[in-house]
């Protein structure tokens, strides 16, 4: 996992921002979206109170859920055959509801396939069970080197995948999703789906990197 | 190939493929307004306003200057805009007019206004 974080906003160009912190007053952006937002509630589109709950559901989508449901087709052979049939419907199985209209295609590393997850055109991303993309995940090197040399890609997330294994890149739409299923690590046998579920990283579902090894975990 | 042909084949998101720089692991905690943006793009969606693809269209539809120098939430909320002005939900007027509503309202208070949300 990256664990960075800095003020980059996920776009590979230097200018300056709308000014925030200093004063405090609100940049031109922020201001642009208040107005659209306010208009509309006073047209009456939708209410103030959607807006919040909205912010509350973006707030409850972590890598967490993705974690849970990776653990779960790990432990569960049955439920992993309904993950691969149907990742949408498998996923709200476990209570984790989508709240957009996209499909979820499940794919699943093997040691003959791995499977990475990209969007060219912009950032679909399964946010229902990841929550909202890293930055880089939306920003032009990803995107555009992604499709064309994934194993370079890899490899500066510092993951190796033999020749021998097929490299599968997924560019997701507007109405299809992807979600990677990684390989379960070695030594975990006897893990509960907690256990296993500490193990998942977001960058594992998006196929940058494996699932952490038990010892990793630890950390 | 003349040397315009590749600003009609490529537009500016379709970048699959293009060389490009090495992978910075970027990433940052969405700003209030930033997270605002992306519920009021839900909401939208939900009540059959504007969709997933239109939103992508209407951010390429900025043209390459605005896609490359403005942030990602800054794209959406000025696209949100032209595509609420081209169904004739709101004009610029109005939005230009609340916006100064909104500046007044924070001048009027020293502390800052009390955010809505």
């Amino acid at each position: 996992m990256s664990g960075q974080h800095n003020d980059d906003h996920g776009h590979d160009h230097d200018h300056p921002h709308a000014e925030v912190g200093a004063t405090g007053r609100p940049g031109y952006y922020d201001m642009l979206e208040t107005a659209v937002r306010e208009l509309l509630i006073e047209k009456k589109y939708f209410s103030a109170g959607e807006i919040r709950r909205q912010i509350e559901v973006l707030d409850s989508r972590t890598t967490a859920l993705g974690g849970k449901v990776v653990a779960k087709a790990w432990a569960d052979p049955e439920f992993k055959k309904r993950l691969l049939a149907n990742g949408r419907a498998a996923c709200e199985e476990l209570g984790i509801s989508f709240y957009d209209d996209t499909q979820l295609i499940v794919l699943e590393n093997t040691d003959r396939v791995h499977n990475l997850i990209v969007c060219t055109l912009c950032s679909c991303y399964p946010r229902p069970v990841l929550g909202l993309p890293p930055d880089w995940y939306k920003a032009k090197p990803y995107r555009a080197r992604a499709v064309s040399e994934p194993r370079a890609v890899l490899a500066e997330f510092g993951t190796t995948i033999p020749d021998a294994v097929e490299v599968r890149v997924h560019d997701s739409t507007a109405m299809v999703r992807y979600l990677v299923l990684p390989m379960r690590p070695a030594g975990t046998d006897g893990f509960t789906e907690a256990q296993l579920a500490e193990l998942v990283t977001r960058d594992a579902m998006i196929g940058v990197i494996p699932a952490n090894n038990p010892e990793g975990a630890r950390v | 190939m003349t040397d315009t042909a590749h600003l009609v084949t490529r537009l500016p998101n379709d970048i699959g493929g293009l060389e490009a720089g090495k992978i910075e692991r970027t990433d940052h905690t969405l700003e209030p307004w930033e997270k605002r943006c992306h519920a009021l793009a839900d909401v939208l969606d939900f009540h059959k306003i504007l969709n997933t693809e239109e939103k992508r269209c209407g951010v390429e539809a900025l043209g390459a200057e605005m896609v490359g120098k403005l942030s990602y939430y800054e794209r959406w909320i000025v696209a949100f805009s032209n595509i609420l002005f081209r169904k004739g939900i709101l004009t610029p007027t109005e939005v230009a007019l609340k916006m100064q509503e909104i500046e007044k309202r924070w001048d009027a208070q020293a502390d800052g206004p009390e955010r809505v949300i």
